[in-house]
């Protein structure tokens, strides 16, 4: 597991903003940050696991196209760098899941769904479908100031 | 959470391949390369028993899909065992145990295959 000083957090009382490596070596870290944070806002553990794999699967997005070794991206003097803001309001969490890569393009993209038998799956694809799936709300933006940005809104539900 | 881990013991003409920590698209290589080469030794029968598994990704959910094929087309099958309950609803969830054999028992899980 990476050292703590490959993670940085930064605390205020509305926000948490951690920057991580962009190469996947802390994905465990931000996934235990994750389920300690959703817990504290009084998610059930079945949906603390829901958000640790959305979380998990925007970051390895990130990691492996994003910033992935055979593409360009934008900002190459800078360290390909994940910066996450996360903040609890009106009864939701929002994550914000920041890089400065490649684009993801949406409109080309196609979702892959698990089907009925082992034939027909596929090996791979499924980090989308798993965000949308385990969300209540998934965003993605890009411009050429802010880089590309995921948010990721999950509502506690009342029991 | 634990790093990922794997090993792996005979049962007869089985191999049980035990994970444990996270497998996630940094660690999955790791599996990767583990069921490549129980596949190059001519293993194609294969439990793997998530007792000690943390996290799954979606990485290691499609390489286990893709093992499961390449088992199936050599006569063989990968099934899972003892997978945790937080683990098992995820999957659940997601469709895999439509397509994926999950068992309970280790004895139920190795008489499953068919004899040769």
């Amino acid at each position: 597991m990476p050292t703590p000083e490959q993670v940085r957090i930064n605390k205020t009382t509305d926000r948490l903003t951690i920057h991580a490596p962009g190469d996947g070596s802390c994905l465990a870290r931000i996934r235990a940050i994750m389920a300690d944070l959703a817990r504290q806002v009084g998610f059930p553990d079945h949906e603390i696991t829901m958000i640790q794999m959305a979380v998990d699967e925007a970051c390895a997005n990130v990691v492996e196209h994003a910033y992935a070794p055979d593409k360009q991206w934008r900002w190459q003097h800078r360290q390909p760098e994940i910066c996450m803001h996360i903040r609890t309001e009106h009864g939701r969490l929002v994550v914000e899941i920041n890089d400065h890569g490649q684009r993801f393009d949406f409109t080309s993209y196609r979702p892959t769904d698990v089907a009925a038998n082992l034939d027909e799956m596929k090996n791979g694809g499924y980090g989308v479908p798993i965000m949308r799936r385990f969300m209540d709300e998934v965003q993605y933006s890009s411009n050429n100031q802010t880089g590309n940005t995921l948010r990721l809104v999950k509502y506690l539900k009342k029991e | 959470m634990k790093p990922f881990h794997i090993s792996n013991e005979s049962r007869g003409p089985i191999e049980l391949v035990r994970l444990g920590g996270g497998l996630d698209m940094h660690s999955f290589p790791q599996l990767e390369s583990h069921l490549k080469s129980l596949f190059e030794q001519g293993h194609h029968r294969l439990v793997l028993d998530c007792r000690e598994l943390e996290y799954i990704g979606s990485a290691g959910l499609g390489a286990l899909i893709g093992f499961a094929k390449d088992a199936r087309e050599r006569r063989g099958d990968l099934k899972l065992l003892n997978v945790p309950p937080h683990i098992y609803r995820i999957i659940e969830l997601l469709g895999f145990t439509k397509v994926l054999q999950v068992h309970h028992e280790e004895a139920k899980a190795l008489a499953s295959f068919q004899p040769n």
